[in-house]
């Protein structure tokens, strides 16, 4: 290659990429942008507009909006709540899609296949549907009390309106996209690799820790990513299914913008939970660094 | 756990593995069935376990409720405008990760990744105070970004992926026998990408179609679509009329999933989120 034809390609590149770098930088870098400055203060700008329509806001630089969320109790309890359930919800998804790709691998058939094909299924239901369906069926009157009260339990417990009901609810709806990462992960060991574990006289168990998982930890690392980001930044399944308080962020923050009129204490929440993903982000970053490097 | 790991099941294994299939077939099918099931209850009462009554008044309803009507136009003019408008942002900008070289290619695909990485809902209220000022609030055209937004990983990474996966030498030797860089996209490029960029196509229009925390946000309280309607109609009209509308907005989900079903179980979205 000639350094003239490496240039235009380079020029190419930066040409064709640039429409959706664009769309990102106006309407995402800006507003989270204009957003922090907000957060702290700052009403001009792109900021002119809310910060008239706003009930109650710290003006000039400081942290006084800070303050008035880290004060608040109900903050702290949706916290709490959004923490719990981010993290068993996380932790059922990734055990649980780690069993249908195991038995889709061993028990390579029909069944297996037809069990794996359905988990994926909530992946094309509108997530509204999909809440809607949950809090149907584990409502007072749902499919689930009724079974139960059919097997002799006469008050089964309710769990439409609950926090156990949200975690329900993330499982159903995040579970597609962690089969899908893990399965074709799974799906992807050699054989060969699997035998030769055995021939040495590895156990299942052996052979899962130290061959199937070693070789997947990267598929289940963006699993686990994309499900924590999912559930911090989810408002339908919270909203339609969850208490009403404390119930997550994401429906506070929609009450404290909408209801309350304070767009500084929702956008604060924002950054909070903007700051939580971002820890959570970190493996999904070093195991691609890892794999890009070679080393998976 | 690795029951049967490269061996011949037992009989325990084989029990165990139909328990823990039917237990996951009825966590996932059973809400959608019993919300169905609703969709033609004329009576339904706990703790029977089917309703007393069928009745199909509820679907005339849906027809005759105005704001209902209005909400499904709105989320078919949306949703192409949002599909359309990702392949001409995104589908150039996926060829040229997978085939150019250039400085800061890790860095485009690691920022696309972010608009992933931001938790929804937080990343839709401060959208909400730009639109305010950009005057896009209750608006067509805000609501068309926020479910842009949605589309981009899809329409990026998942075509990149396919993109990348067809051996530069088949361009090449387009590109030997004379025929130009267009010509040589169209003719070899695009139809081998072609499965792969439908599936991005098809998850994007679901994306869209289904968004409804932001267009709630931000579209409310004139531009209402079928998801947003949702909101209002669970708990504010009789249960039989939110499942109704639920089994109308399921339709085109099922029948897209129907068309591509293969490819997502055959891993096309799962190669399309490891970055190369």
């Amino acid at each position: 290659m000639t350094g003239r034809r490496r240039l235009s390609e380079r020029t190419r590149g930066f040409l064709l990429v640039s429409p959706p770098l664009a769309v990102i930088a106006v309407f995402i870098g800006l507003p989270i942008a204009f957003g922090v400055l907000y957060t702290l203060g700052y009403t001009g700008g792109f900021n002119d507009t809310i910060s008239l329509i706003a009930q109650h806001q710290s003006t000039g630089w400081g942290i006084g909006a800070y303050r008035d969320v880290f004060g608040d109790s109900l903050f702290w309890r949706s916290v709490r709540a959004t923490v719990l359930v981010t993290v068993v919800s996380t932790v059922l998804v990734v055990g649980l899609a780690w069993l249908i790709a195991l038995q889709l691998r061993f028990r390579a058939g029909r069944w297996a296949r037809l069990v794996a094909g359905v988990s994926v299924l909530p992946m094309f239901i509108p997530v509204v549907i999909g809440a809607n369906a949950i809090l149907s069926c584990y409502g007072s009157a749902g499919l689930f009390r009724t079974v139960l009260h059919a097997l002799g339990w006469s008050e089964p417990p309710v769990f439409a309106y609950t926090v156990t009901g949200i975690i329900i609810g993330q499982l159903w709806t995040n579970l597609p996209f962690a089969v899908l990462m893990i399965t074709s992960g799974v799906q992807g060991v050699p054989q060969n690799l699997l035998d030769a574990a055995r021939d040495v006289g590895a156990s299942r168990w052996q052979r899962f820790w130290s061959v199937l998982l070693p070789l997947n930890t990267i598929p289940t690392i963006i699993a686990m990513t994309f499900t924590v980001i999912s559930v911090l930044g989810s408002f339908t399944l919270p909203f339609i299914v969850g208490p009403t308080a404390p119930n997550l962020l994401g429906p506070l923050m929609e009450g404290t913008y909408s209801a309350l009129n304070r767009p500084q204490q929702a956008e604060v929440m924002s950054v909070f939970v903007f700051v939580l993903a971002a820890f959570a982000s970190v493996p999904y970053v070093w195991a691609n660094r890892r794999a890009a490097r070679g080393v998976a | 756990m690795t029951a049967g790991a490269g061996g011949r099941p037992g009989a325990a294994g084989r029990f165990a593995s139909a328990v823990f299939g039917i237990a996951v077939l009825v966590f996932v099918l059973a809400p959608l069935l019993w919300l169905a099931l609703r969709a033609f209850a004329g009576s339904w009462t706990y703790p029977h376990l089917l309703p007393s009554q069928w009745s199909l008044r509820w679907w005339s309803q849906v027809w005759d409720t105005p704001g209902l009507t209005s909400s499904i136009r709105l989320s078919l003019i949306i949703t192409p405008i949002v599909t359309v408008l990702a392949m001409i942002v995104c589908l150039p900008a996926a060829y040229a990760i997978a085939r150019y070289r250039f400085p800061g290619r890790q860095l485009v695909l690691m920022t696309i990744f972010a608009t992933n990485a931001f938790p929804r809902f937080g990343l839709f209220i401060t959208m909400a105070s730009l639109f305010y000022s950009l005057n896009l609030m209750d608006r067509m055209a805000g609501v068309v970004i926020v479910q842009l937004i949605g589309t981009i990983v899809f329409m990026t990474w998942i075509p990149a992926a396919a993109f990348a996966a067809i051996p530069p030498s088949l361009e090449e030797a387009a590109r030997d026998a004379g025929a130009g860089a267009l010509r040589t996209f169209f003719t070899v490029t695009l139809p081998l990408a072609a499965p792969s960029i439908l599936v991005a196509v098809i998850l994007s229009f679901l994306a869209a179609f289904d968004e409804a925390q932001g267009t709630f946000l931000v579209g409310s309280p004139d531009i209402v679509t079928m998801p947003v309607q949702m909101y209002s109609l669970i708990g504010n009209y009789p249960d039989q009329v939110a499942a109704v509308f639920s089994i109308m907005l399921s339709i085109p989900s099922v029948l897209l999933l129907s068309l591509v079903r293969r490819r997502v179980l055959g891993g096309t979205i799962a190669q399309g989120f490891t970055i190369r």
